[in-house]
């Protein structure tokens, strides 16, 4: 057991969100790449059999385009590190239908001037999934953006932790992060933990962050089941579209289209 | 210097500084079992308060310092005087009858003063004794009881505060909860009883005088059905080139459909830590509001928690923090929704300069229980300089999904266009700064009583004097 997810900046203890206590597989599969300058690279990282480190180096001017899905397996422990150098881009796309436990570390040093960063998380969890996330935006080089998203739909008795953690490093001018969550909970046995952290070392600077959670709007759903739908198709569709909002903005086709078709099949 | 309390010119806080000779009749330093005997000795505890005073030592001893906050190496118990009773012998309920340099403090702070104009009764301690009590005749009658808390210890209520006492509170929570257990002294205590609307606040000031020292007043109120009640605590201290303590308690116990607002303006020296603990507990129907202005102290670990017990209870947190040149003060506040159709909400400022740190730290728990129940959370930080630093730190455990919970943060700096705008007014550039900072703590001064806001409003111009260049 080793401790992974450990946030940059605490919490009250007695939440239990300080990091978690994982089994931290022997055979995790590593890989380390570096983008030239210029170079935009799609890469998709399946983390669902099993766990991966990742790290990435990108030069001035690179796109890289990290599609990191988890369908089904079992537990996995998952590292994505990555370095922007001087308006380099990195976006990551974390999808997570089912499987787990997942826990998941990914971390974007904005070094380079005008570098920036964007994730789009969506993830579905039922039964008694868990999802363990910790995702930093750590802020160094001037102007640069950061922007993390996440959505999801948890049901059954499943649980989820996300700490997101803007960090607005001295020397940081004229840079912004923002970040925002929303979760919709269909079970009242689910537990969802939220801790979106800002932190701030420099005056000409913008962070915000948002959250909302809770159940589905009564005003949606009852206008919906006025026009025909029952409780649960409700559920489902607004479940779907939460999901698919998420999905549709992943870059690569096949990739898109196969998690769509899954969650056709699923709904 | 002048008495006057609202002259801009005291940027060094001088009007707090000054400090009265010390002419303790007894000083106890350090932390042992003899230590803590020799303190309940003093007091005349009962036994039950002398057997856990020495558990809460035990318990000291063996919890460990919590590792999130700000540092606070910087404190050695050993040299910390756990017990300071100042040169008058009792508690008094004349004014005229506290000692004169004692008097003189309270006299320079406003205290009387301010109790002639606005108060329903006010209670002083000074280092680790109340010195004086006092409660308007009309509000009295009404069964209200407002005296210190050792005093009614041994009287009528001491069975209430024996169920009470450091039950919301437990030694076990933290490190200086067990402390504050082990060698607790002075406070108040407050019993407003069933249906009874005390319609003017009280106040409690709490001075700490000797260099060194720390202060461990415990504040208990009791708020029945139905009632109503609004609290003013102030703290201040002379600075010192020595470590000073603060670890207070308060408890408040808001009953079926009663409201309690507490409101604070700490502005301790910049030698102290503060690490006050602060909980409530709200009955069915019932209210708390915590309104607090944090400006002064070198630490502070200072989080009001609230805990929604009943149905439909609520509670409301605003809040400012402003942090300057050698602070760090890391504020907030929890929330425990344990109750169906329970509401929270949360509302904060904080403001960072000349190399200040200001952390929001909250916690919004919401237990399977609370059904139903609803919270939104609001905090605003602005960056005065490059050199100061600002940190959020929100936490929410959602347990049921029947709940609606809401987050917003926002960490940014003062508008170059709105100080323009102002300069363009004929407003100088300082001014102006200073106008966009109150501005921007408005949400907590427009809860407080007038003299408060505007005594809040200028510590805010003192602060912002010299921001510029």
């Amino acid at each position: 057991m080793a401790k992974v997810n450990v946030p940059i900046a605490k919490t009250f203890g007695w939440l239990g969100a300080n990091g978690t206590e994982a089994a931290v597989p022997g055979d995790r599969r590593t890989e380390k790449v570096r983008l030239q300058a210029g170079e935009t690279r799609t890469v998709v990282l399946e983390t669902g059999k099993e766990s991966w480190d990742w790290e990435a180096v990108l030069e001035e001017g690179a796109l890289l385009r990290l599609i990191q899905l988890t369908g089904d397996g079992g537990e996995n422990v998952n590292t994505v590190r990555v370095t922007c150098g001087e308006q380099a881009r990195f976006e990551w796309y974390r999808v997570i239908l089912g499987g787990g436990p997942v826990y998941d570390q990914c971390t974007a040093e904005l070094a380079g001037d005008g570098s920036s960063f964007t994730a789009e998380i969506g993830y579905r969890l039922s039964g008694e999934n868990l999802l363990d996330m910790n995702v930093e935006a750590i802020h160094l080089g001037r102007r640069t953006k950061s922007a993390i998203s996440a959505s999801g739909v948890m049901s059954g008795e499943s649980r989820k932790i996300l700490r997101g953690t803007i960090d607005l490093r001295k020397g940081c001018k004229g840079s912004e992060g923002n970040e925002m969550e929303e979760v919709l909970l269909l079970d009242p046995r689910v537990r969802n933990r939220s801790v979106p952290v800002i932190l701030c070392a420099e005056e000409d600077v913008v962070g915000n962050h948002g959250a909302s959670i809770g159940r589905l709007d009564e005003g949606i759903s009852y206008y919906l089941q006025t026009r025909g739908m029952t409780p649960e198709e409700v559920e489902r569709m607004m479940a779907r579209a939460r999901l698919e909002a998420v999905i549709r903005k992943i870059p690569e086709e096949a990739v898109r289209n196969r998690l769509l078709e899954t969650e056709e099949k699923d709904a | 210097m002048t008495d006057e309390k609202t002259q801009v010119q005291d940027v060094d806080r001088a009007f707090y500084d000054f400090r009265d000779e010390e002419r303790d009749s007894c000083r106890i330093d350090g932390l042992t079992g003899e230590i803590v005997e020799q303190i309940s000795g003093e007091k005349g505890d009962p036994d039950w308060m002398r057997e856990f005073r020495l558990k809460c030592l035990e318990i000291f001893n063996r919890t460990e310092m919590p590792d999130w906050g700000p540092s606070i190496e910087g404190l050695d118990m050993d040299h910390i005087a756990t017990y300071v009773r100042p040169s008058a012998q009792r508690m008094n309920t004349r004014w005229e009858d506290v000692p004169e340099d004692i008097r003189n403090t309270f006299d320079r702070l406003g205290i009387p003063k301010a109790e002639r104009a606005s108060l329903a009764g006010v209670g002083a301690q000074y280092d680790s004794e109340l010195v004086y009590h006092n409660i308007r005749e009309d509000v009295a009658r009404t069964g209200v009881v407002y005296t210190d808390l050792e005093s009614a210890l041994h009287g009528e209520y001491g069975e209430m505060i024996r169920t009470h006492f450091m039950k919301l509170v437990p030694p076990t929570d933290h490190k200086f909860a067990a402390l504050h257990g082990a060698v607790w002294s002075g406070g108040s205590f407050v019993y407003v009883p069933a249906g009874v609307k005390v319609e003017i606040p009280l106040q409690s000031y709490f001075r700490l005088n000797a260099a060194g020292a720390g202060q461990f007043e415990h504040t208990l109120i009791i708020v029945e059905e139905g009632a109503s009640l609004h609290f003013i605590e102030g703290c201040s201290a002379p600075k010192y080139n020595v470590a000073n303590l603060h670890a207070g308690c308060v408890e408040l116990y808001v009953g079926r459909n009663a409201t309690l607002r507490y409101s604070t303006i700490e502005n301790w020296s910049r030698n102290m830590y503060n690490l006050n603990t602060k909980r409530a507990l709200v009955e069915e129907g019932g209210k708390v509001e915590w309104i607090s202005g944090s400006f002064g102290s070198h630490v502070s670990y200072l989080y009001p928690m609230s805990i929604l017990n009943g149905r439909g209870a609520r509670s409301e947190f605003t809040g400012v923090t402003f942090a300057g040149k050698g602070q760090n003060l890391d504020t907030g506040c929890k929330v425990v929704h344990s109750a169906p159709e329970t509401s929270s909400y949360v509302n904060t400022r904080s403001i960072s300069k000349d190399g200040g740190v200001s952390t929001f730290r909250s916690a919004v728990v919401v237990n399977p229980k609370a059904e139903n129940s609803k919270s939104a959370v609001s905090c605003q930080s602005l960056m005065v300089d490059d050199i100061s630093r600002s940190d959020t730190i929100p936490a929410m455990d959602v347990q049921t999904s029947r709940a609606d919970i809401g987050h917003e943060a926002r960490i940014g700096r003062i508008s170059d266009e709105a100080v323009f705008y102002l300069m363009s007014r004929g407003v100088s550039e300082e001014e102006a700064r200073a106008l966009i900072v109150s501005g921007f703590a408005e949400n907590v001064s427009k809860e407080l009583p007038l003299e408060y806001a505007v005594e809040m409003n200028n510590l805010i111009r003192i602060e912002m004097k010299g921001a510029i260049g």
